[in-house]
């Protein structure tokens, strides 16, 4: 059998010899020359993330050669703290952006969600840190609702969630009467939030941990597979039994909890809860995703991507700040970025598959 | 032949509408365990739906299934399964971003520890499905949609015969593919003969029917107008009995 079974990649058991050959026999396959290019879009994805990579190191030579603070320690702490929570939500996103979904309703939840925080801990009193936990399961229950609306009404996401927007960030308003919060920063809590740990942030270390779950839970376990299948083709991943609405529900909630954790991050980090919190940030989340090579018609995209993604922006807008322009300008030029990125890819695309 | 023996599957008067399109009236089938059955008809004549019926995908309106004898109601894809109904659509039901393993083993992938991804199995049993079927594939690795037809055609095969079923059923299992690709589809639907697994296939193809096939099954207008063995009937025939010159009733 071992001629026939020289898909064997990571086992030893045959030789090189036999695999060639067995190559080698397929080539003269009329059928089948030229078509047999498998290992070129695997490749082709591992480098994209080369790209797009190099084009952050490039961006990262050029703020640190035109100007004398950006390669400094605090000013490279400080821009990745900048995005630690776009790279928390992101990830959520990413998952979503693979199931072929889209939450635009992540920065009005996370102000929504700071509001709750403000008003639990400050309010009536609770505990920061069973305020976060509520926190969190508050943002899945917004979750929830955006995926329940989105399988059972089959409305698309881009809809509902783009009605939860300005629905989120209204009540915010409402709720707080258009007043921050601010909150007293003694305890633990506020230390594993809003402080470091040998000069190091805690909010990147959550991010950090954020991302490698979630790249955990994406590539290796069966859950992954099938938020892969899902996006990929949906009606052949229900004929084989996946339940893709229950993979959708999961992964809104899923989205929702990290804007809850982002949402306590933040109140964790500024002391304050302020109802305009994250005005804009799923621009920049769904930026990070979509430079990190996901694409909202499902079944492609990585967490180490969107982690790119996030240090991207991280870059962009840290080294347009410091060479004085406002953070407009800096998403201005993010958004230019994303037109590229997507660009390359379409383009990349067309060069590479058949279709 | 398999004549001796009682069917596997029995089907009785199954019937099912679309809106106002009376897709199936009353269609009789019978599977027997070591055959390969082709089901013919013109476009339209409801062999789609006798599948779906039968792979789950969509419920009879009237009509019932016997499965070793036992009355059987095949609520959904995953319980045809259970029951050794699997199916290879007529679009193959490919993941084309996925890879060979993760498409090969679609929606019930070998875990560790109830969650993670048991990879190494995942790759052996691949490799072991394939090597069954005597199929190339370049690496198990690939992403399917940059694989030919023929060998997208046997991955979409192996996954249905890696579920180790009694019959699998193909719909147009060829109609994609070049004369070369489709005689290594045909060969596989023999050797899973062979190894004693019955088989149903649409086609269109009257020489792959009467090439490989034990028994055929006429559709047309949504009843079923015949069924011959083939060894006592001639192609001639079933084309009359496809477009409904003759109409004579079968075994
Ligand atoms: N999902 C559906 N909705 C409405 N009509 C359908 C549907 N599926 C099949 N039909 C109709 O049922 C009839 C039989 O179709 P089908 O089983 O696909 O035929 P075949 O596969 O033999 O070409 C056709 O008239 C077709 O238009
Ligand atoms: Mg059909």
């Amino acid at each position: 059998m071992t001629d026939l079974a020289k898909g064997a990649e990571p086992a030893k058991d045959f030789t090189d010899g036999v695999i060639s050959t067995a190559l080698a026999r397929d080539e003269i396959d009329p059928d089948e020359i030229g078509r047999q290019k498998p290992q070129k879009i695997g490749r082709w994805l591992r480098s994209r993330n080369m790209t797009v990579g190099i084009a952050g190191v490039f961006l990262f030579v050029l703020f640190s050669l035109i100007t004398n603070t950006f390669l400094t320690m605090f000013n490279l702490v400080n821009m990745v703290r900048n995005v630690s929570l776009i790279g928390t939500v992101a990830v959520g996103m990413t998952l979503l952006f693979i199931a072929g979904e889209v939450d635009l309703s992540v920065g009005s939840v996370l102000g929504f969600l700071t509001i709750v925080f403000g008003g639990l801990t400050v309010g009536i009193g609770i505990d920061p840190w069973l305020t976060a936990l509520l926190v969190i399961l508050c943002g899945i229950g917004t979750g929830l609702l955006n995926g329940l609306i989105r399988t059972k009404l089959n409305i698309p996401s881009f809809i509902v969630t783009l009605a939860m927007l300005t629905a989120y960030r209204s009540l915010a308003l409402i709720v707080s009467g258009d007043r921050p919060v601010s909150v007293d920063p003694t305890g633990t809590f506020y230390v594993v939030t809003g402080g470091t740990i040998f000069h190091i942030p805690f909010l990147i270390l959550w991010m950090l941990a954020v991302t490698f779950v979630g790249g955990l839970v994406l590539s290796r376990t069966r859950f992954g597979y099938h938020v892969y299948a899902t996006g990929g083709n949906l009606e052949a991943s229900r004929d084989a039994g996946i339940n893709t609405d229950q993979i959708k529900l999961a992964i809104f909630a899923i989205t929702g909890g990290l804007c809850g954790l982002a949402a306590a991050l933040l109140v964790g980090y500024l002391h304050v809860a302020e109802p305009t919190t994250g005005t804009g940030l799923e621009f920049l989340v769904i930026g990070a995703v979509v430079v990190g090579g996901a694409e909202l018609t499902g079944g492609r995209g990585t967490m180490v991507g969107t982690l790119i993604g996030t240090l991207i922006i991280a870059i962009i807008t840290g080294g347009m700040v410091l060479l004085g322009y406002s953070q407009g300008v800096a998403d201005i030029a993010t958004g230019i970025l994303i037109i590229v990125v997507g660009t390359i890819d379409l383009l990349l695309r067309h060069a590479g598959a058949r279709r | 032949m398999s004549s001796s023996h009682e069917p596997f599957l029995v089907a009785r008067g199954l019937s099912k509408n679309f809106a106002n399109v009376s897709a199936l009236q009353g269609v009789d089938l019978d599977i027997f365990d070591d055959e390969i059955l082709a089901v013919v008809g013109d476009n339209g004549a409801g062999k789609s739906t006798l599948i779906k019926i039968l792979s789950g995908a969509h419920q009879p309106d009237h009509g019932e299934i016997r499965i070793d004898g036992k009355i059987t109601r095949i609520t959904d894809p995953l319980r045809a399964r259970a029951l050794g109904i699997s199916t290879v659509y007529q679009n193959l039901a490919l993941v084309d971003l996925r890879d060979v393993a993760a498409n090969l083993y679609l929606g019930c992938e070998p875990v560790r520890w109830g969650w993670f991804i048991d990879r190494q199995a995942m790759l052996d049993g691949a490799r072991k499905v394939l090597a069954d079927l005597k199929v190339h594939i370049p690496s198990l690795t690939a992403e399917v949609g940059q694989l030919s037809g023929g060998q997208r055609q046997s991955i979409a095969i192996g996954r249905a015969t890696s579920h180790r079923g009694r019959v699998i059923i193909m719909d147009e299992p060829t109609a994609a593919l070049g004369v070369k690709e489709s005689q290594k589809v045909l060969d596989l639907i023999i050797r899973l003969k062979e190894a004693g697994t019955a088989v149903l296939i649409i086609s269109h193809n009257m020489r792959q029917v009467f090439t490989i096939a034990d028994r055929i099954v006429v559709l047309r207008h949504g009843r079923n107008v015949g069924t011959r063995w083939r060894s006592e009937t001639t192609p001639d025939e079933i084309v009359k009995l496809i477009v409904g010159i003759e109409t004579g009733q079968g075994v």
